[in-house]
């Protein structure tokens, strides 16, 4: 019997082959827009776990991949909507910077702000298509929508990402 | 709309220039977790499953106090 197959009707040795092949591509995926190694791996987890309640759900003749992305996708857009607006996203090394490092990580700190400011769905479309180039067909793919709808939000994002930069005295 | 225009190249450098890079590479093997997961659910769903005999026992019971209703007197005197 096939491997998805046999996922489908409940056996763990056929699900742990499908965790085995996926779960670094999944973590990849999720580490992209939640850009935390440990949140990644939590939520990539839960994905795993999702997958595994929800398999009388999918059909064995489907892409498990794409399957796998959209319930991951969804997972981390939950998480961006939890997230704490005033999260930072990097760890700056340990001590005073010299005051010329100082001006860049301000601004560093600046633009991280008005990006986690962004709505989630927009700064998930923006992270994946803007910072990772990530094509938008396999954006739109992941979100369940049409790449139409991810450009969008694309441009939406960075209205108001020069928007909200230009408030606090950065011209982009 | 367009995407690619000069002054959205700024934001996707500036985006780029803020927002570290991140390692894809997942760092430990997330398989013994799901088999934490499962091994908790099935205690779970083991330990509110109710037996059998256990909902025959009631059914009598609910049984018995519907043909004699006297029955409920005795059954609470014995509690």
């Amino acid at each position: 019997m096939d491997l998805l197959q046999r996922f489908v009707l409940g056996e763990i040795d056929a699900f742990e082959t499908l965790v085995r092949q996926f779960q670094g591509d999944i973590y990849a995926w999720t580490v992209r827009i939640v850009r935390d190694p440990g949140t990644a791996e939590d939520l990539t987890a839960e994905t795993l776990w999702r997958i595994y309640c929800a398999r009388h759900k999918f059909r064995p003749d489907g892409n498990f991949g794409a399957w796998a992305r959209r319930i991951a996708t969804n997972l981390a857009l939950d998480y961006l909507r939890r997230a704490r607006p005033e999260q930072t996203l990097d760890a700056d090394p340990a001590g005073a910077p010299p005051p010329d490092r100082l001006v860049q990580r301000e601004m560093r700190q600046k633009i991280q702000q008005a990006f986690r400011r962004l709505p989630p769905k927009l700064q998930l479309a923006a992270t994946l298509a803007l910072v990772e180039e990530v094509p938008y067909d396999e954006i739109a793919a992941a979100l369940g929508t049409s790449v139409g709808a991810v450009k969008v939000r694309v441009f939406r994002a960075i209205r108001i990402l020069r928007k909200h930069l230009t408030q606090v005295g950065i011209k982009p | 709309m367009k995407i690619d225009e000069p002054n959205d190249r700024q934001i996707r450098d500036a985006l780029k220039q803020s927002l570290p890079s991140v390692n894809t590479e997942l760092r430990r093997d997330l398989w013994p977790e799901i088999l934490r997961r499962e091994a908790l659910r099935r205690l779970d769903t083991h330990s509110l499953a109710v037996p059998w005999y256990d909902w025959v026992l009631v059914g009598l019971s609910v049984a018995a106090f519907l043909a004699f209703p006297r029955l409920v007197l005795v059954f609470a005197y014995h509690l």
